[in-house]
């Protein structure tokens, strides 16, 4: 990973922090956490991207009472499933990048729903269906927009 | 060239090997035991995240700064009106209470805090609140605003504490409605909308000849110890349902939406409040169950 990668995924994750904690926004803000980890795990290794998605599951999951330990599922297995898309496709085109964006947003909600505690969980249709595909779209615009405005070179090489 | 295969070979065997060890810890941190998913939960909140919980301190008590003045202004006068009307009330009620040879009240007062809510996900129906260990605050407290009910606090730190407002699927509250009749008992819970945004309160349990007009007000009974007595939940909505000459359910349309609270009091000096209120209320259950 180039110092800029680093540079850019690091304040990702502090904007997440800022603007979900800080500013209170919710999901009026994006899922940078999440595409901190996407962009990061494609030049990390399988173990790296496992690693850094179970730290970055933790920190989302501190404020959970009901669902602990959802996020950390769904992270650890996005840091895995980002280290290794990057053997089998090697697409560096807008739509691959928006593509990539969105399904890894619907299946991190999908994975975090299907270990939430039953009790506190929306109901699938609602929340897989309907709300996740619209924050699924949000990230992956944001994402391409990261990506083009900061990680241009990386992105045309 | 083999060499190079082997180690190779290697590094993605140990890769497997640590992703199959996280997965299984990640899994094994939802099975954890709540006390030790608090742990960490605490230790993050209290470390890491420290910093981004005070920057929503500091934009919590700037929103408030900005709020309109004379909003402030009525509601202090109003506060003054209402002081001023009770000394006589206080007087009046020692004097009665002297006459029928009951006990004081035990004392209680409310701690001023800030709501704080985190925007990450798994976290919606739960607070924050800024008044902690050291003013007196103890895991069950109830959290009021002025306008009624809130929730209830959860986990008490040196720095603050956690609770959750009455949308989480635990809260429960006994409540108590006066009718023509007498009173009407039951137990107040939330019942998830579709949305999160249409979650509401049901009050189960009701004697099915109670018959509730719709706006009348439900307060918190005291029963059971959770909450101190007299705390205004909410008033009657419409019937939610019916079982079949049992009881019947009423909507409960909320004093206080969870998200508008920014500001809120800690009830603390609950446990002897809640004795005297389940004395009290003894011979108004009768009535209900009468009409039952």
């Amino acid at each position: 990973m180039s110092a800029r990668e680093a540079i850019v995924v690091a304040s990702l994750i502090i904007a997440h922090l800022l603007l979900r904690i800080g500013f209170g926004l919710g999901n009026a803000a994006p899922d940078l956490m999440l595409l901190a980890l996407l962009l990061a795990s494609r030049s990390l290794s399988l173990g790296g991207g496992a690693l850094l998605g179970f730290c970055l599951g933790l920190l989302e999951d501190a404020f959970s009472m009901l669902s602990f330990g959802a996020s950390v599922f769904a992270f650890t297995l996005m840091g895995t499933l980002g280290a290794q898309v990057r053997h089998l496709f090697v697409g560096r085109s807008t739509f691959f990048q928006a593509t990539y964006f969105f399904l890894a947003k619907w299946i991190r909600d999908l994975l975090a729903w299907v270990v939430s505690n039953p009790d506190s969980r929306e109901f699938f249709v609602d929340h897989v269906l309907w709300e996740s595909p619209l924050m699924a779209l949000y990230a992956a615009a944001t994402g391409v927009c990261v990506r083009y405005l900061f990680l241009k070179e990386s992105v045309s090489q | 060239m083999a060499g190079k295969a082997q180690r190779g070979h290697k590094r993605r065997r140990r890769d497997f090997h640590v992703v199959l060890g996280l997965v299984l810890l990640s899994l094994i941190t939802i099975n954890l035991p709540a006390e030790s998913q608090r742990a960490i939960g605490d230790g993050l909140r209290e470390s890491v995240l420290r910093p981004f919980i005070e920057v929503q301190l500091i934009v919590v008590r700037t929103r408030a700064r900005a709020r309109d003045y004379l909003t402030v202004r009525a509601q202090l006068d109003s506060a003054l009106t209402f002081v001023a009307s009770g000394t006589t009330l206080a007087e009046e009620n020692r004097q009665l209470r002297g006459l029928l040879g009951l006990n004081e009240r035990s004392p209680s007062r409310l701690v001023a805090t800030s709501v704080i809510r985190s925007g990450t996900s798994g976290s919606s129906s739960v607070f924050r609140l800024s008044a902690s260990a050291a003013d007196g605050v103890m895991p069950f407290d109830a959290v009021v605003t002025e306008l009624g009910l809130l929730g209830q606090v959860q986990e008490v730190g040196p720095e603050g504490s956690m609770g959750y407002d009455w949308s989480h699927p635990d809260f429960r509250a006994s409540a108590m409605i006066v009718t023509a009749e007498g009173q009407a008992h039951g137990l107040v819970e939330a019942e998830r909308g579709q949305f999160r945004e249409q979650d509401r309160l049901v009050l189960r349990g009701t004697a099915y000849l109670s018959n509730l007009e719709r706006g009348a007000e439900v307060l918190t009974s005291g029963r059971g110890g959770a909450f101190p007595r007299g705390i205004r939940i909410g008033w009657v909505g419409e019937v939610a349902r019916t079982s079949a000459g049992w009881d019947i359910s009423y909507y409960v349309e909320p004093a206080v939406y969870p998200g508008a609270a920014t500001y809120a009091s800690v009830h603390i000096g609950v446990p002897g409040d809640a004795l005297q209120a389940a004395a009290d209320t003894a011979d108004s259950l009768a009535v209900a169950d009468g009409s039952r």
